[in-house]
């Protein structure tokens, strides 16, 4: 890689990354608890997509995702290609208490497989394996029904933990050895992950983070001058998104 | 694992009369009704002056009739308009007026007089007189007029006229202040914000000011049901209505209200039938409803929650096919604010209807449609951003699809989301485009600037932030300062983007149809194909062809909706089957036709004027034996892939595969045996695959083949004594027909005793399933402008088949008719084929109006094609394609240029159009309400000189005829 241009002044590369899966799994659960580290209640609804951005430090460069959150109904399908042209990562969601769920996700990695970027790193995440650990607070006995509600509404506070049933494992439906062999032989990135305790959050995209082609991202980003991106990042001022408040947070979070 | 939709293909273009009802914002179901009952529609040229009170000019236009409506619209189509329900008219009266003048006078419930001069020739005029006596007379019969008192009761309107009839202004004033204080028993309908108030600084919204202007306007021109729009009326919607009065005036001004009106009770009625039933509708609704508009009070609340869940339940309920869509939900909690649950719940129809059609349906295609245009549009206005975008390759969608989705609700602060949805509700779709252009040339520069799709959305977001503050704001002009950038929004959107018309919007959204049908098509085809579990032994092109002619047999028998669409799963078990489609029987049958030889009749008919192949669907026996035989999970109907895994089971066949097939297909036990019957059965079937080879060897095949069966079957009987091992009675030599009799081993030797059954199962029957292209659906419209129009009004089916009949007619009568059925395997032939028949298969020779489609193997057999015969008639082919073209490329190429001279009109700035309005006209009083009214002031040309002005004039003080 050549050292002129933009990549010496500013480090940052810029990483465009679209998450995808069945309505509900829990996408936008993930995506908040990445850009801002929390769980929140009524967040703002998906249509056709959310866009967030965060900053990732790896070694000695710092990423800035750009985050495609699409939404998850079947009928949005046919607007996803829009998201995930160009994408450099994508994380494909399912949900570990729904078997169905994996299913989309593999239809989801065999689209982008064939449609995408070529060299697109897709991640598949299996996500709500709190509603599947015995936790030591199991209080209440929510329905499985009742809790995929309640993760992808994100109506619940982050301290509750209403959905630990008796035997949570009997809530899973996507063992994970079944779901790792899966993504190990389409080439994936696994993990599973729960973005209510944020586990396995994090790794996700820093994961991704490790195995993105950043020259490639690098050389072939020169041609259209980046400079530009220090100046966007001011100005999100609206809804969620304050990209100031939430860098510094990155970086605490994505320390690698 | 896919579901396959064809009902992009029923579209149609709206034609004359209906865009005429969508502009007048007059529901279908109600003309319908009266259409029934026999009423005629009809229109007149006339002149409209209203009584002295209301200080409006006269305007000539159009009077339509559309009973159960009386409409009017001027000239230009926007200054002047009504859509009065006949029920409205109180009184008509013949005016005694001037020699040659006919007028009627019409006296509305609101008490307001109209004066309509029809002004066509006399003998149109007396029709029209006695079409409306006709239809108001109806409506007295239907019970309406008595409906209108209960009915206006419900409006707000009628509250906030009474109100100032009465009370002192400063009262009012006072009244509009505090809201939410004691209206929870108000006779009028109303909306969440009067007990959660609404959004927005009631102050600086000028509620007050706007109230008054609109009371003024209400009581003279009429209000709900009765409504006149003026210039004043359009003007006082641009600077955005008054939060009480909106829910109404979206209603009014979207026709909904009729709706309401002419729907008593329906919405509860809805409701109740539809307790407790769930859906993946209402599991989707419940997922949303926390997520929409979560910052407004009452949507913190169980009362507001469960109003949202309950419009956009009935809604699913009303409209099962649409169901429910993300972004309904914001825009019904939008709308919820404003109006009660029924009037949102039909204000939603509408929407979803006329206003926004296809926006929200499974396939979204309204949405992808508007989009395209719109990407078009910015094209032609903008063209310096589109490039950039082109250069940095960033897609406008990813901006604008939620702007149009939700109606700016998501995008922009609501107070200014409402203030464009009442434009919206107000002149219709186009101000979406018109705004959505504005949004894109006010930020022209910056947008220059941006690189990708992230700095798009992130400068999008910042300008819309940023609504509320200074236009101006380094302006010396205080007055300049104290523009908004909304309303430098607003304003740029009207005055510079006033070119984007609804017809500008109808065109465009023709011209761009079918590619996006295409693109959702295709789209789907491709997932389709991805999501098949198992391509079996064919490859993706070939999938891809199956899939072709499942789509065109979908096309032409649309499978059951019960097969297409199963019921929706009540409990999600996470093991749950995907909505799959299926076909039925009849659909099937059309599929198999597409693909294998037999399984269509076709014929060769020549009668001297032109050579076409007529193909039939046919129906035996043997394909619906097919058909439950491909239907191995037993449900009545196949899928894309049973149809595949169907296929791959007989179209890679060797011959002894084939023999074990056709035995497996025909042995319907699945014992091992045939039956006697089965045999008969299995013969049957091969008559009816040979029954159009030319010859007798086939025939002489399936006889020498039945006699062979059943002797080598007698012979082999096996004894009683040897049929220790199974539990059925011990076969006879007088066996029943329906005992096992025949193993595949006999039936195997059979078969191979025989030259050309051999050759059949070898090769033949595999042969015999063909994928190939199969012919493109011809599309709802194809072609631009009038003319692609009228080509393809000519060009549909049923005129096609009169040509071909009429064709006959004449070959029949000169005696050079002829028909010939195409043989399905054709190659045992003793009789020297006809020569026609050879030219027929040459590929050129394919009528273009023809369905089907010949094969390379089709085209392979008659090597000997006569080409002088060819080369005649595609020779003439190709002229009329040129001559066709000819004249189809002129007035498109001439309606192109003046679209693009009309685009590229030079512009005004913003500033100058405020430099035009500095009169001062009602002081300081109104708050400037009226400033900003007066920067929407456009010339209203009312289309009379000033002598028919004065006629008009004169008419208010006729008096009526005795």
């Amino acid at each position: 890689m050549a050292e002129s241009g933009s990549g010496a002044a500013d480090k940052s590369v810029q990483v465009k990354l679209v998450l995808l899966g069945e309505a509900a799994v829990g996408k936008s659960s993930i995506v908040l608890r990445f850009v801002s580290n929390e769980f929140q209640a009524n967040k703002e609804p998906t249509i056709g997509a959310a866009f967030l951005t965060q900053k990732c430090r790896l070694e000695d460069r710092v990423l800035r995702y750009e985050i495609w959150d699409t939404a998850g109904q079947e009928r949005f399908h046919s607007l996803a290609p829009m998201y995930y042209r160009n994408a450099q990562a994508a994380v494909v969601v399912y949900d570990v208490t729904k078997a169905s769920s994996l299913e989309k996700a593999k239809s989801w990695v065999k689209e982008l497989q064939r449609q995408a970027n070529p060299n697109i790193v897709i991640a598949l995440a299996g996500n709500k394996v709190d509603l599947v650990q015995p936790s030591p607070s199991a209080s209440g006995s929510g329905s499985a029904v009742e809790s995929e509600d309640e993760a992808d509404d994100a109506t619940a506070t982050p301290g509750e933990n209403a959905a630990a049933a008796e035997q949570p494992e009997s809530l899973r439906q996507v063992p994970r050895d079944e779901a790792e062999a899966y993504a190990k032989e389409a080439g994936l990135l696994f993990f599973e992950t729960s973005a209510k305790t944020g586990e396995g959050v994090v790794e996700i995209f820093t994961e991704i983070a490790k195995k993105i082609p950043i020259e490639h991202i690098l050389a072939s980003s020169r041609g259209t001058g980046r400079p530009g991106a220090a100046g966007r990042s001011g100005g999100a001022q609206e809804g969620g998104v304050n990209l100031e408040e939430n860098a510094a947070k990155g970086k605490d979070a994505c320390n690698c | 694992m896919s579901t396959i939709s064809t009902h992009l293909r029923t579209f149609k273009e709206p034609n004359k009369e209906q865009i005429t009802q969508l502009f007048f914002s007059v529901p279908p179901s109600l003309t319908a009704r009266c259409e029934k009952d026999g009423l005629e529609k009809m229109e007149i040229n006339a002149v409209l002056s209203m009584s002295a009170e209301a200080e409006e000019d006269s305007y000539a236009g159009k009077l339509h009739l559309i009973p159960p409506f009386l409409c009017f619209a001027s000239l230009d189509r926007k200054s002047c308009r009504f859509t009065l329900p006949l029920c409205t008219i109180r009184r008509v009266e013949r005016l005694n007026a001037r020699a040659g003048i006919y007028a009627l006078s019409l006296s509305l419930w609101h008490g307001m007089k109209i004066v309509v001069q029809l002004t066509s020739l006399r003998p149109t005029a007396d029709l029209f007189c006695a079409s409306l006596r006709d239809s108001l007379k109806a409506e007295l019969q239907h019970g309406q007029m008595k409906a209108v008192r209960s009915f206006v009761k419900t409006c707000y309107s009628e509250t906030l006229v009474a109100s100032e009839a009465q009370a002192g202004e400063e009262e009012q004033e006072e009244k509009v202040a505090p809201e939410g204080t004691d209206n929870v028993e108000t006779p009028y309908h109303g909306g969440l914000g009067l007990r959660f108030k609404f959004p927005g600084d009631p102050k600086k919204l000028r509620e007050a000011s706007k109230v008054k202007l609109w009371k003024t306007y209400l009581r003279t021109h009429g209000r709900n049901l009765t409504l006149l729009r003026y210039p004043q009326c359009t003007r006082l919607v641009q600077v955005g209505l008054p939060n009480r009065l909106r829910g109404e005036m979206w209603e009014v001004l979207s026709g909904s209200l009729y709706l309401r009106f002419s729907n008593p009770g329906v919405y509860e009625e809805i409701l109740k039938e539809n307790e407790g039933r769930t859906s993946t509708s209402t599991e989707d609704i419940e997922k949303d409803l926390h997520r929409s508009l979560p910052e407004y009070s009452a949507y913190q609340s169980e009362e507001g929650i469960s109003a949202l869940r309950r419009v956009l339940q009935a809604y699913s309920f009303k409209n099962p096919e649409l169901g429910y869509c993300q972004a309904m939900n914001i825009l019904v909690a939008a709308l919820l604010i404003y109006m009660s649950e029924e009037q949102a719940f039909w204000l939603l129809e509408v929407v979803c209807d006329r206003l926004l059609p296809g926006y929200y349906s499974t396939s979204m295609h309204g949405t992808l449609l508007d989009q395209r245009v719109f990407e078009s549009l910015v094209q032609k206005c903008l063209p310096i951003i589109h490039d950039h975008f082109q250069e940095v390759d960033v897609q406008l969608s990813v901006a604008s699809l939620p702007w149009f989705l939700s109606l700016f609700i998501n995008s922009m602060p609501m107070v200014f989301a409402c203030r464009i949805i009442d434009c919206f509700f107000c002149m219709g779709p186009k101000v979406l485009f018109q705004v959505g252009l504005a949004i894109l040339k006010i930020n022209g520069e910056e947008l220059l600037k941006i690189q990708d799709d992230g700095g798009f959305i992130q400068l999008m977001r910042s300008y819309f932030s940023s609504l509320g503050q200074s236009a101006h704001p380094h302006s010396p002009d205080p007055r300049a300062r104290a523009i908004t950038r909304f309303q430098e929004l607003l304003l740029v959107s009207f005055r510079e983007f006033s070119i984007i018309t609804d017809d500008t919007i109808y065109s465009e959204r023709k011209k761009f149809r079918n590619e996006i049908v295409f693109s959702i098509e295709s789209f789907s085809k491709r997932a389709a194909i991805r999501n098949l579990k198992t391509l079996e032994r064919f490859t993706k092109e070939q999938a891809g062809l199956i899939y072709d002619a499942l789509y065109r047999a979908m096309c032409i028998i649309p499978p059951p909706a019960e097969v297409a669409r199963p019921a929706p799963t009540l409990i999600s078990d996470g093991n749950e089957e995907k909505p799959e489609t299926r076909i039925g029987l009849r659909t099937f049958r059309v599929f198999l036709s597409e693909i294998a030889t037999w399984a269509r009749d076709e014929k060769i008919i020549i009668n001297g004027f032109q050579q076409r192949v007529d193909r039939e669907v046919a129906e035996h026996e043997f394909i619906d034996r097919l058909f439950y035989f491909w239907d191995v999970h037993c449900k009545g109907a196949l899928s894309f892939q049973d149809l595949v895994s169907g296929l791959d089971g007989v179209m890679f066949n060797d011959l002894m595969e084939n023999i074990e097939w056709f035995f497996n297909l025909h042995d319907k036990n699945k014992d091992g045996y045939l039956t006697k019957d089965e045999v008969l059965t299995l013969s049957e079937s091969l008559l009816f695959i040979f029954r159009f080879e030319i010859g007798d060897a086939y025939l002489g095949a399936v006889s020498r083949f039945m006699t062979n069966a059943f002797e080598y079957g007698d012979a082999l009987l096996p004894q009683p004594e040897g049929q220790g091992d199974s539990d059925e009675p011990p076969p006879t030599p007088g066996i029943a027909s329906n005992q096992p009799y025949l193993n595949l081993a006999t039936f195997r030797m059979v078969v191979l005793a025989d030259e050309i059954l051999e050759s059949f199962f070898e090769t033949d029957l595999s042969a015999s399933f063909k994928l190939e292209p199969v012919p493109m659906m011809e599309l709802p419209s194809s072609g631009n402008g009038f003319l692609g129009d009228l080509i393809s009004n000519i060009a549909t089916d049923d005129n096609k088949k009169l040509f071909n009949r009429f064709t006959d007619q004449i070959g029949r009568t000169i005696g050079k008719h002829q028909v010939i059925h195409r043989p399905a395997i054709g190659r045992f032939t003793k009789l020297e084929e006809p020569k026609a028949r050879e030219s027929l298969l040459t590929p050129s020779m394919r009528p273009s109006t023809s369905t089907s489609s010949l094969s390379p193997t089709d085209r392979a057999q008659s090597p000997g094609a006569s080409t002088s015969n060819l080369s005649l008639s595609s020779d003439a082919r190709s002229t009329t394609e040129t001559l066709v073209q000819g004249s189809e490329m002129s007035p498109i190429s001439i309606m192109k240029t003046a679209n693009e001279a009309l685009m590229e009109r030079p512009q005004f700035a913003i500033d100058d159009a405020l430099d035009d309005d500095t009169d001062d006209e009602l002081g300081g009083e109104d708050d400037g309400v009226m400033d900003e009214v007066d920067a929407f002031l456009e010339a209203h040309d009312s289309g009379l000189t000033d002598e028919q002005k004065e006629v008009a004039k004169d008419l208010l003080n006729a008096k009526p005829v005795k």
